[in-house]
């Protein structure tokens, strides 16, 4: 486990006594079941709400919150354009971000001004502000390497523009970016206020260019750890790499230290951001069978096909004709599960978007789909390619997203995310 | 739709109706807290004993409704499906044929005529595109779907054309991707003629085409300059008529799914034909739709497609081989294993 890692624990452990609430965290299973018994549903949900806002992941430490954070219920993605006039205004802006930022993932009461004057905060969540698992990543797009702030010999050795795949509709407007902000938190309010409150220290530095805002699906079981559904109703995100193994997060999600990056990328990612619009009326109406093909699992429990439960092992090994597992279904396609494949694994942060409907009246929902990755070339691109022809190209169109760098977490509250890049 | 019999089967078993058992299933959703672990832990959820059913009933044999169709059935319908669509391609070359001679002749509004000509026509073929590939990327292909988009050297076909008519390029630039439009166009007789098309590819076709009008035609994607997605629609609806026709024999009597589809069918046509009347009987483009008319266009689409999605199933074949579970792979496995 990294730093940032131990520490958000901590932290988190830590809020929740702080915070005098009375939390499941820490305790025992038979405790928590005898309270359990106890207690009304009403007083259940009051104890569970207050633990789950009083939740800290922290901001500062090494490796940025929320990339090995698990996926929280809300996410609001805004990438932004650069507009400062120079590197100097550009700094000054970034740094503020990461202050409010900061001040955001901690929580807490903030100041008072006078009674005239604009308010501090804009109040949406009361005056004392919970933190709720607020996680705010930023991120770094290929054009800000240009020529503008001096920064392209600094350019991340793996970081270009995102370019169409062969099924791609991606729309310029919704496309590429600057800066990308990842806000994630425990409800939607949270994220809604963040990025009010993140907006406002950057005006006149860095203008929104485009957002997307997400939502997982609530966990409905089966077990605790089954992965949340997408909008197609299959399980998402079921073979992620182990983000507790740091030797396996070294090889497959932080950068490469020496070779062609610069020293400033150390300890810092690749992130992939695809908001990918799945036609679900369309799906609707394609038989079970044939959707289970396309996807390679079984929709109810989540297992591959021909197994029984979601985690278990496809062992395409014993299927190689796949009398089993079709060849171009999408799971055995991303992740074929052989020892050349296996640096290609990308850790998975995907959430589901919708949008109300489109101009025909066609719901207007997809997959907010975020990877990290140490080489997007060598992993994300690997796989996208492999996924080129596979069955399910007709039911989804990739419109927007972009290839952003996340640099490493500011290493105290003196200290602010990106600084490595302008030092 | 072995599976969907067999849920039917578990639904009549609980004896209950379709709506009481999704009822209940949505109460167990609305308390994961409490009840989730509980229901699915202890018993199958209702579509997994329905796939339970299945693996009991599978390859051939009872356990659906329908007994599975041989797929000899389908030589009649693909074979008179060829017919037309050999009709159609011809109609798609002297449509290009006189797309060519107007732009020869720096006629824009002749060129723009026989273009619509041949786009209609080539949409009819409808069923075919899928079994076309190279082909129809040349003949059809949009720019999205290359590097480099409507500045890539491989966007030539239909759209490169339909792109610098409607945008007021000189004809005489349009002459080159014109000849290699008619040189590609020219093979669409004899493929089409020999075309390859198994049964359920066939079967669901009869959904496909709309449900390809839907997203890419009505919204504008396909054919941006013209704005042609509705007469577009028009021919994508045409084309499934056809099919359906040709399936008609072999739905009669299976799962009552014909008459819905030709009632919703005929509604659609009716839809469309009465907006091309109310646009003083041309094809209005997308832009000039008014919103009251895209509805119910929309509403009419949608409620076709979902009575053509039930084709496919109504269809099926025997399927030949039946699928292995992992510990049935692994036991041939370790058997392999053992007799080396």
């Amino acid at each position: 486990m990294s730093q940032i890692d131990r520490r958000s624990f901590l932290k988190r452990a830590g809020g929740v006594g702080l915070g005098g609430l009375a939390a499941g965290y820490g305790l025992g299973a038979a405790t928590s079941e005898a309270r359990a018994a106890e207690e009304s549903p009403q007083q259940r949900a009051e104890r569970v709400n207050k633990a789950e806002l009083s939740d800290q992941r922290g901001f500062d430490g090494v490796h940025q919150a929320g990339i090995l954070t698990p996926a929280a219920n809300f996410s609001i993605l805004v990438a932004m354009d650069a507009i400062a006039p120079g590197v100097g205004e550009l700094t000054t802006a970034l740094r503020a971000l990461s202050a409010r930022a900061r001040e955001l993932t901690q929580g807490g009461a903030y100041p008072p001004r006078e009674y005239d004057d604009p308010p501090y905060d804009s109040g949406t969540l009361g005056t004392d502000i919970a933190p709720d698992g607020l996680t705010v990543t930023i991120a770094f797009g290929a054009s800000l390497f240009d020529g503008r702030y001096g920064l392209a010999s600094r350019r991340p050795a793996h970081l270009t523009e995102m370019t169409a795949f062969p099924h791609d509709q991606l729309d310029p407007a919704r496309t590429g970016g600057d800066l990308l902000v990842q806000i994630a938190a425990g409800h939607r309010d949270t994220v809604e206020h963040a990025l009010r409150e993140l907006l406002k220290p950057v005006r006149g530095s860095l203008q929104p260019r485009w957002t997307v805002a997400g939502a997982t699906g609530a966990q409905r079981g089966p077990s605790p750890h089954s992965s949340r559904r997408n909008h197609f109703g299959f399980h998402d995100g079921t073979s992620n790499p182990d983000v507790t193994d740091p030797k396996v997060m070294n090889r497959l999600v932080w950068a490469e230290r020496g070779g062609a990056e610069p020293a400033w990328t150390v300890d810092g990612t690749y992130q992939v951001v695809r908001a990918i619009r799945m036609h679900v009326e369309f799906w609707d109406r394609v038989g079970l069978h044939e959707q289970e093909e396309m996807i390679g699992r079984k929709r109810d429990t989540g297992a591959p096909l021909g197994g029984e439960g979601e985690f278990e092992n496809p062992r395409y090994d014993l299927d190689p004709k796949g009398e089993r597992v079709p060849l171009e279904a999408h799971v055995r396609l991303a992740n074929p599960r052989e020892p050349k494949t296996i640096d290609q694994r990308i850790l998975r942060r995907a959430w589901n978007y919708s949008e109300g409907f489109d101009a025909d009246g066609q719901l207007n929902v997809g997959l907010l789909f975020v990877a990290f990755n140490q080489d997007i070339q060598r992993q994300f691109t690997a796989i996208q390619e492999r996924l080129n022809e596979e069955p399910m190209v007709d039911y989804v169109t990739p419109e927007g997203g972009g290839y952003f760098f996340a640099p490493r977490a500011a290493r105290d509250s003196g200290d602010w995310v990106g600084s490595g890049l302008f030092a | 739709m072995l599976a969907a019999a067999g849920l039917g089967a578990v639904v009549a078993a609980c004896g209950g109706s379709k709506e009481n058992h999704y009822l209940s299933i949505g109460t167990v959703s609305a308390h994961p807290d409490i009840a989730v672990t509980e229901v699915t832990g202890g018993s199958h959820s209702p579509q997994v004993e329905a796939m339970l059913a299945e693996e009991r009933t599978r390859n051939p044999g009872p356990g659906s409704d329908l007994e599975p169709l041989a797929p000899s059935r389908f030589e009649r319908p693909v074979a008179e499906y060829r017919a037309y669509s050999e009709g159609e391609a011809k109609q798609v070359e002297a449509g290009v044929d006189r797309l060519r001679a107007a732009l020869a002749a720096g006629d824009v509004a002749a060129a723009k005529r026989a273009w619509l000509d041949a786009y209609d026509h080539y949409l009819r073929l409808g069923a075919a595109y899928g079994a076309l590939g190279a082909l129809d990327e040349a003949i059809d292909g949009n720019p999205g779907r290359l590097p480099g988009g409507t500045r890539s050297p491989q966007f030539t076909g239909l759209h490169r054309i339909e792109m610098g008519l409607w945008t007021g390029e000189a004809p005489s630039k349009l002459i080159a991707p014109a000849a290699y439009l008619a040189a590609k166009v020219k093979h669409l007789q004899t493929v089409v003629r020999t075309i390859q098309i198994d049964p359920l590819t066939y079967a669901t076709r009869a959904h496909e085409i709309l449900e390809d009008a839907q997203r890419d035609m009505l919204s504008d994607v396909d054919a941006p300059w013209s704005g042609a997605g509705l007469r577009a629609t028009f021919d994508s609806l045409a084309a499934t008529e056809f099919v359906v026709r040709t399936l008609r024999p072999l739905l009669n009597g299976r799962d009552s799914t014909i008459e819905p589809v030709e009632t919703e069918e005929a509604r659609f046509h009716q839809t469309l034909e009465q907006v091309r009347k109310e646009n003083g009987g041309e094809w209005p483009t997308l832009e000039q739709v008014t919103p009251e008319q895209h509805a119910r266009v929309d509403g009419g689409l949608g409620s076709l497609l979902e009575r053509l999605s039930a084709i496919p199933g109504a269809l099926e074949t025997v399927r030949t081989r039946p699928v292995p579970t992992i510990a049935e792979q692994k036991r041939a496995d370790r058997q392999g294993a053992d007799a080396e």
